[in-house]
């Protein structure tokens, strides 16, 4: 015991990361129906397995700021349904737990994610308020070992986390990982999440997803988030959607999207020992390339160390 | 229910989030015991709920996180001196258990089950923790009212339910606006969940303002709109507040802490 306490965490840990990562970095302009096809495309890519299989979608949903893009746009969380539905999918929900907002139907409504849903029949979940199943934790960052978490979750063959592309004004940013932050749920550690932040947010966020596999990411980065995210930043317009098949990666290469240095962000860092992927050298770019300049997203100063020089994104 | 209730109950006097949860207290038992005030249960099935709501406290009641926040944590603009009712021990106050707890220490206060000193005192942290904790303008927002330079904007039910705490409290400029701000918001608003929050809140109000008079009929009007329709009605919370709504416009409110 006295051992494994001055041992890395990580070390401890089973090594879940592949050989090797794919990446898929789509080009668009703006928000369509039209995005359907293009992810149908990019996701035959991958070579994914869905048949008969339930597919969890977990967009960002905090809250509704009007004229304020802080939410997965709801267009882009129904193009992804309706591209898993033809991939095979047995079932396709679409669930969250917002943070701070304890109405989540208020949100879902006024974001125009309710309209979108029922105009694709899709089913949403509030993982606030879902049965909870007490869960052994497959890290030990905060010391918790284990989680209650939401049974919609627990029990889906395949989770695709689709967070919006931000910065994050206690983690730097958040991407594919921090948003699942959002399957834990508000009835038992409050609204924000607080039991848990006060754990540590870089630790919790290692806790969740190694307890919960994340098989796939859809990064929404058309209009992104910089300056003091997650709700109060301004906009970006990145006109880039990140697919992968591993949430280490997919991150990675969203970080260096926004000119920020992955390396630097303790749980993406702390990640690529045991989850997923960060080198360059595991992971394979099956569309695009990252862009050779990339003039790096504003941040707060405390995050200044963060941005990497114009010229060196890759 | 009481007595369901009452076997749930920690040995402590709390009540845990949900059944099978740990036997930490939590935000809940500020809950159960206006429910079994509500119900008429026996004084001493509460005496030791009471206790346990006097002595928890936000995380920020220790001088060691007081400092912290006062010295180091610049980031959020609050005075942590006046503290309240986190949602799980061992963590910072929050505007809706902090709200909930004063609905119960008041109410335990008004009808004579315990008027210490100490259930004063602790009325009193908490009320001027959610005076504190108001957003610029009035309202509530989750926590604080300001952070990062940002003023953050209200939400209903949080500012619903801190206004049911803060009965009584008209004379504070912030408590008015905050009424005014909910009046407000509420036309139009297409949640069930929050429309409940607000109208229990402006049936609190309805005697002494005008203006939540005149909002509660038509909050109301939207609601059983929305209930007929079915529209967001889709989890057992949302219906239960409802109801306490509907009962709450007919003069049996749940929340009322005026003596």
């Amino acid at each position: 015991m006295a051992t494994s306490k001055l041992l890395p965490e990580e070390m401890l840990l089973r090594d879940r990361r592949q050989a090797r990562s794919q990446v898929a970095i789509l080009s668009a302009a703006d928000y369509s129906e039209g995005l359907a096809d293009s992810f149908t495309r990019v996701l035959s890519m991958f070579g994914l397995s869905l048949r008969h299989k339930s597919v969890l979608l977990k967009p960002n949903l905090v809250e509704y700021i009007a004229g304020v893009e802080v939410n997965t746009n709801p267009l882009l969380v129904t193009a992804a349904a309706e591209a898993f539905r033809k991939l095979g999918a047995r079932s396709v929900v679409v669930a969250e737990g917002p943070g701070h907002q304890r109405d989540t139907y208020l949100v879902l409504a006024e974001s125009g994610l309710d309209a979108q849903l029922r105009g694709h029949k899709l089913t949403f979940v509030d993982l606030n308020r879902d049965e909870l199943i007490k869960v052994p934790t497959r890290a030990n960052y905060t010391g918790l070992d284990h989680l209650w978490l939401p049974r919609t979750v627990l029990e889906s063959d395949f989770v695709v986390s689709i967070p919006k592309i931000k910065t994050h004004h206690w983690a730097g940013v958040t991407l594919s990982m921090k948003n699942m932050f959002g399957i834990v749920p508000g009835t038992k550690y409050g609204w924000p999440k607080n039991f848990l932040h006060w754990k540590g947010i870089h630790r919790s966020i290692l806790d969740i997803c190694a307890t919960v596999p994340v098989h796939f990411v859809i990064a929404d980065g058309v209009i992104a988030m910089e300056g003091n995210g997650p709700l109060h930043g301004t906009h970006r317009s990145l006109g880039k959607i990140v697919l992968a098949n591993d949430p280490v990666a997919a991150d990675f290469v969203c970080a260096q999207l926004m000119g920020l240095n992955p390396n630097l962000v303790w749980h993406l860092d702390r990640a690529t020992k045991f989850l997923g992927n960060g080198s360059p050298g595991r992971i394979d770019m099956i569309t695009e390339q990252l862009p050779q300049q990339i003039a790096p997203f504003n941040v707060l100063p405390e995050f200044a160390h963060l941005r990497l020089r114009p010229q060196t994104s890759r | 229910m009481a007595r369901t209730l009452q076997g749930l109950q920690n040995k402590d006097g709390s009540w845990r989030a949900f059944e099978g949860d740990e036997p930490d207290g939590s935000w809940v038992t500020a809950l159960a015991v206006i429910a079994l005030l509500a119900t008429g249960s026996e004084v001493s099935s509460l005496s030791r709920a009471i206790c346990w709501l006097v002595g928890a406290r936000g995380r920020e009641a220790s001088w060691f996180c007081r400092w912290r926040f006062q010295a180091a944590d610049k980031s959020v603009r609050f005075d942590p001196a006046k503290y309240g009712w986190s949602w799980v021990p061992g963590t910072t106050s929050w505007v809706i258990p902090t709200a909930f707890s004063v609905i119960a220490l008041r109410q335990v206060r008004n009808l004579g089950i315990n008027r210490t000193a100490a259930v004063t005192e602790r009325i009193e942290q908490g009320v001027s923790m959610l005076l504190d904790r108001m957003c610029p303008g009035g309202g509530w927002n989750a926590g604080n009212g300001m952070a990062f330079g940002v003023r953050y904007s209200a939400y209903i039910d949080a500012t619903a339910i801190a206004l049911l705490a803060l009965a009584g409290h008209e004379t504070e400029s912030g408590v008015r606006d905050s009424l005014t701000w909910l009046v407000n918001r509420l036309p139009g608003c297409p949640s069930p969940y929050s429309l409940a929050w607000g109208i229990l809140a402006l049936a609190a109000y309805r005697n002494i303002s005008n203006e939540a008079s005149n909002a509660l009929a038509c909050a109301t009007n939207q609601l059983t709109s929305l209930i007929d329709r079915g529209v967001g009605m889709g989890d057992v919370c949302t219906v239960a507040v409802c109801a306490l709504a509907l009962d709450a416009v007919e003069g049996d409110n749940v929340f009322e802490v005026r003596s």
